[in-house]
């Protein structure tokens, strides 16, 4: 997945404009989203205290309506006696309830009961019970109790019935229960108290202090819905069977400890949610298309140049240096610019490579011809061989033994210089370099001496076939003077710590021009035909090692001679080729 | 990996959307009120009918102050319930079950006998007080008055004449409570060492799956004659079925079921409060009216009684049945029973 971003560009930048344009989106989303319901909320819920404060204050009235109305029978001595069964007018009896009872005898049945239980004076002919239990209910609850007392309904959907009744004792002046004054409130009282006020969209349930209902408009609903909100209440989660989209809210009414219960319909519903939902679902996918076509739009504006550049660029690769791309004057115009005169100077450089490859070309046919020179002086190599030993063999006969001798070194020479090694150690070098003073002795009177300083450790380092021969011979030639004794030096070193070789032909001869030290410049015109030996040697010397290697002449400092100098890598040759040296040349 | 952190992020966004609705839900239904204080309230597991507890209940509620949150359930569910919950009961009280599964699981209760415990009959008493007595149930044989004559039908042992053969309505006693205390009843009226055989005999294999399936068989008529529990007979006919009700000449049992306070409440005293509640003489003297029960009080207005159709106390002949022995022996006669059963349905 990962793979899937980081192999394209434009995916990247696609999920940067989705991650751009959505998270915001989101953000604000949200938080509007909140804000709303938490203000809809609280209106809502401003709302039903208001009218659950209108309820609740209804239901104190009636609460203070009936303990005055209490208070006032109490006080009047001619309803005890009414109660006890004394001779006492009816009417004025009624009288005495009706105005008593004036506040709330629109929304109760205001009724005497006696001490026994059974009704005497009632201000209503509706339907109530002629006879109230003593031992259970209201009349039980007020004659054991002080004050205003409340029982409701067992069955709140029986609407036949008082759904709930409030009672007060009234006493006898020796402070005997007299009898009762129970106001008994039905479904169509509460109806006509609480009707309208608690907004038309909403239901009301009012419950006992113990949660169970009293009254609602729709009893079934009180009946089914009371003991779900009662479980609400004491386990204080939201219950299972409470409808999505309805909201509660309750009030006590403190002094008869009932509770108003306003069920509402949430305005903000799951559905209005939903449809917020739908909304933000659409704005995301707006975002994420918008962020898509973009991503496309700005993408094939990037991706065109860049793709062109990298189809040049492939075309590049396969070596076609002929590639220009399209130029443009924003940034990526510039790019191709800087790219067409990259393939420019690339084909520039292809081309000084190749000037440089046919020069290199031409080195080597150069070494090729200065080969093709030395095997020239090669000639005929074994004929001559086998001749001196013919003449080495007729010198012994003869007893001619320098004739032997010099027959001997110069078949072992001719034998060295047409071995087929390019490569051969200082050592086997070197006793070639004695056979060829040898019969250099020989031709001049014995008036010559070479030097060999070469340590131990140098002896087999690898160094170009028969180099050292020609620069002695060099020194031989022109460096010595004819008739006076000569001396000649080769020496060994390492130089570059360890890295060089340099090998020095020293002379004792009368050393050269001036203008001719320094590193060897191959002379030219007629003069290159005498100086053939040095040439050959530094031609090899630079085409094997580099230009940087070749001769060097010098006069030797606070003496006379001369000094060539040849430095080149320092190679090891291996045992068995020296051994093989030796076995030839001895 | 990148584009699994990207669809996160939009399912997050999603999520984001979608949770900022259900915020509403999260908080209590009603954060302006509050419940009851824990020491003003009871909690109660009944297996007794609505119609039953809830006049007990919210009398008690409004003359003792006390809130009561009620369980409902089967008794051997309720007792399983309050057994698993431990030491910190489902319940505070258990009201209504059989005495007999109350005394099988007699562990779970605190012993406790009510301030009126000399006004409950002594036949109804508990040995050891784990339960109080509610309402007495005796036994009683039912028959269907369209399909049988009167009088055919009057002791235990006209279950076993040939014309009701194949056409007794009983209720498997493995699985209904009532039913094993019938089995149990028989025994003890008739005394012979058979008649239990004889009877399993008669039933010719037919047995119910619980015990309201009796009163439905007698008065649809599959069934003659059934045996079950005067109140749910009374209960019956007061729906208008066809069915008589006859008390057995060889006598019957009439085992209460109970009230006990669950061990280990935190609420004994308002527990105690409810279980005294029960045995109030205005709640049991409104027991046959309501709900065709007999009240477990020893001077019961003989006029409450038959204003409910149900004979006093004195006619009513009662066996010595022991709920406690019954209790105990409740596997080894089941085990017997099905025994006896069983090679019914194998012969057959």
């Amino acid at each position: 997945m990962r793979r899937w971003f980081r192999t394209s560009f434009r995916r990247r930048m696609f999920a940067a404009f989705v991650a751009v344009s959505v998270i915001p989106l989101m953000l604000c989303l949200f938080l509007m989203m909140r804000v709303f319901t938490r203000q809809q909320e609280e209106r809502e819920r401003i709302e039903a205290a208001g009218y659950l404060a209108t309820v609740t204050g209804d239901l104190e009235d009636l609460h203070l309506g009936l303990l005055k109305a209490g208070r006032r029978l109490n006080a009047d001595p001619m309803i005890p006696i009414a109660l006890k069964g004394g001779t006492v007018s009816s009417v004025s009896v009624n009288n005495i309830l009706y105005s008593a009872s004036e506040e709330v005898r629109s929304y109760a049945s205001c009724d005497l009961y006696d001490a026994e239980g059974k009704l005497r004076y009632s201000t209503r002919s509706t339907a109530r019970p002629a006879q109230l239990p003593k031992t259970r209910g209201i009349l039980k609850l007020a004659s054991e109790n002080e004050g205003l007392v409340y029982s409701v309904t067992e069955d709140v959907t029986d609407t036949s019935a008082p759904l709930l009744r409030a009672a007060v004792r009234i006493f006898e002046r020796n402070g005997e229960t007299a009898g009762y004054f129970v106001a008994q409130i039905f479904q169509s009282d509460f109806r006509s108290m609480l009707e309208g006020k608690y907004g038309a969209q909403n239901e009301l349930i009012l419950v006992s202090r113990f949660w169970r209902p009293v009254y609602c408009a729709r009893p079934q609903l009180a009946a089914e819905l009371t003991p779900v909100l009662r479980e609400a209440l004491t386990t204080g989660t939201r219950p299972e069977g409470l409808e999505e989209g309805l909201a509660y809210s309750a009030a006590q009414e403190k002094l008869s400890g009932i509770f108003a219960i306003l069920q509402r319909p949430q305005m903000f519903t799951s559905e209005t949610v939903r449809l917020l939902q739908s909304i933000a679902m659409l704005a995301l996918f707006l975002g994420c298309m918008t962020a898509f076509i973009l991503s496309v739009v700005l993408g094939s504006q990037l991706f065109r140049p860049v793709e062109r550049l990298r189809n040049a660029m492939g075309r590049v690769t396969l070596d076609n240096l002929d590639v220009q791309v399209e130029t443009g004057e924003d940034e990526l115009g510039e790019l191709a610019e800087r790219f067409n005169h990259m393939t420019a100077a690339l084909t520039r450089s292809r081309t000084a490579l190749m000037e440089n490859q046919e020069r290199l070309v031409r080195n080597q046919r150069e070494l090729n011809e200065a080969q093709i020179r030395m095997l020239q002086a090669q000639l005929n190599p074994h004929f001559l061989c086998n001749t001196l030993d013919t003449m080495k063999w007729m010198g012994k006969i003869r007893g001619s033994d320098d004739i032997a001798l010099m027959s001997t070194d110069l078949a072992d020479i001719l034998r060295f210089a047409i071995s087929p090694d390019e490569f051969v150690t200082l050592e086997a070098e070197t006793r070639i370099l004695d056979r060829y003073i040898e019969i250099q002795k020989i031709r001049q009177s014995g008036a010559l001496t070479l030097n060999l300083e070469i340590p131990e450790e140098l002896k087999d380092c690898m160094i170009p076939k028969m180099m050292l021969q020609p620069i002695v011979e060099n020194a031989i030639l022109h460096g010595l003077d004819g008739g006076e004794p000569g001396e000649i030096t080769v020496r060994a070193e390492t130089e570059g710590g360890g890295t060089l070789l340099k090998l020095s032909v020293l002379d004792s001869g009368r050393g050269i021009p001036e203008e001719m030290t320094g590193p060897y410049v191959p002379p030219e015109g007629e003069a290159a035909r005498h100086h053939l030996g040095l040439y050959n040697v530094d031609t090899i010397l630079k085409k094997n090692f580099g230009e940087d290697f070749g001769l060097r002449l010098d006069n030797r400092p606070g003496g006379r001679g001369t000094s060539v100098t040849a430095v080149l890598p320092l190679t090891r040759g291996r045992k068995k080729a020296g051994a093989e040296d030796r076995r030839e040349t001895g | 990996m990148a584009v699994k952190r990207l669809l996160m992020l939009l399912l997050c966004c999603g999520l984001f959307i979608t949770g900022c609705g259900g915020t509403a839900a999260d908080d209590a239904v009603f954060p302006e009120v509050s419940a009851p204080a824990e020491e003003n309230r009871l909690t109660v597991a009944t297996s007794h009918k609505k119609e039953v507890w809830w006049p007990v209940v919210r009398e008690f509620e409004e003359q003792t102050g006390i809130w009561v949150d009620v369980i409902e359930g089967g008794t051997n569910e309720l007792l399983d319930r309050i057994e698993k919950s431990g030491n910190a009961p489902a319940a505070d009280v258990m009201f209504g079950g059989g005495v007999e599964s109350l005394e099988a699981h007699a562990g779970l209760f605190l012993p406790y006998r009510p301030e009126t415990d000399q006004e409950i009959d002594p036949r109804y008493r508990s040995g050891d007080g784990i339960w109080t007595p509610f309402s007495a149930l005796p036994i009683v044989l039912i028959y269907n008055t369209k399909l049988v004559e009167k009088n055919r039908l009057v002791s235990w042992k006209d279950l076993l004449n040939e014309e009701f053969r194949g056409r007794i309505a009983f209720a498997d006693p493995g699985r209904s409570g009532s039913s094993f205390t019938a089995l149990m009843t028989m025994n003890a009226a008739v005394g012979e060492a058979d008649f239990a055989d004889r009877f399993a005999d008669q039933l010719d294999g037919k047995l119910l799956e619980s015990s309201g399936d009796v009163l439905t068989a007698v008065s649809d008529g599959s069934a003659l004659a059934g045996i079950t529990l005067e109140e749910t007979a009374l209960r019956k006919i007061s729906e208008g079925a066809n069915i008589a009700l006859a008390y057995p000449e060889e006598g019957t049992s009439a085992v209460p079921d109970g009230t006990a306070i669950v061990r280990g409440t935190s609420r004994e005293e308002a527990a105690k409060r409810f279980v005294d509640f029960t045995v109030d003489r205005d709640v049991q003297e409104r027991l046959p009216e309501r709900f065709w029960r007999r009240p477990v009080l020893k001077k019961t207005d003989a006029g409450v009684l038959q204003a409910a159709d149900l004979p006093s106390p004195e006619t009513l002949m009662l066996v010595d049945y022991d709920v406690q022995d019954a209790a105990a022996r409740q596997d080894e006669v089941l085990m017997s029973w099905s025994f006896r059963l069983g090679r019914e349905e194998a012969e057959q």
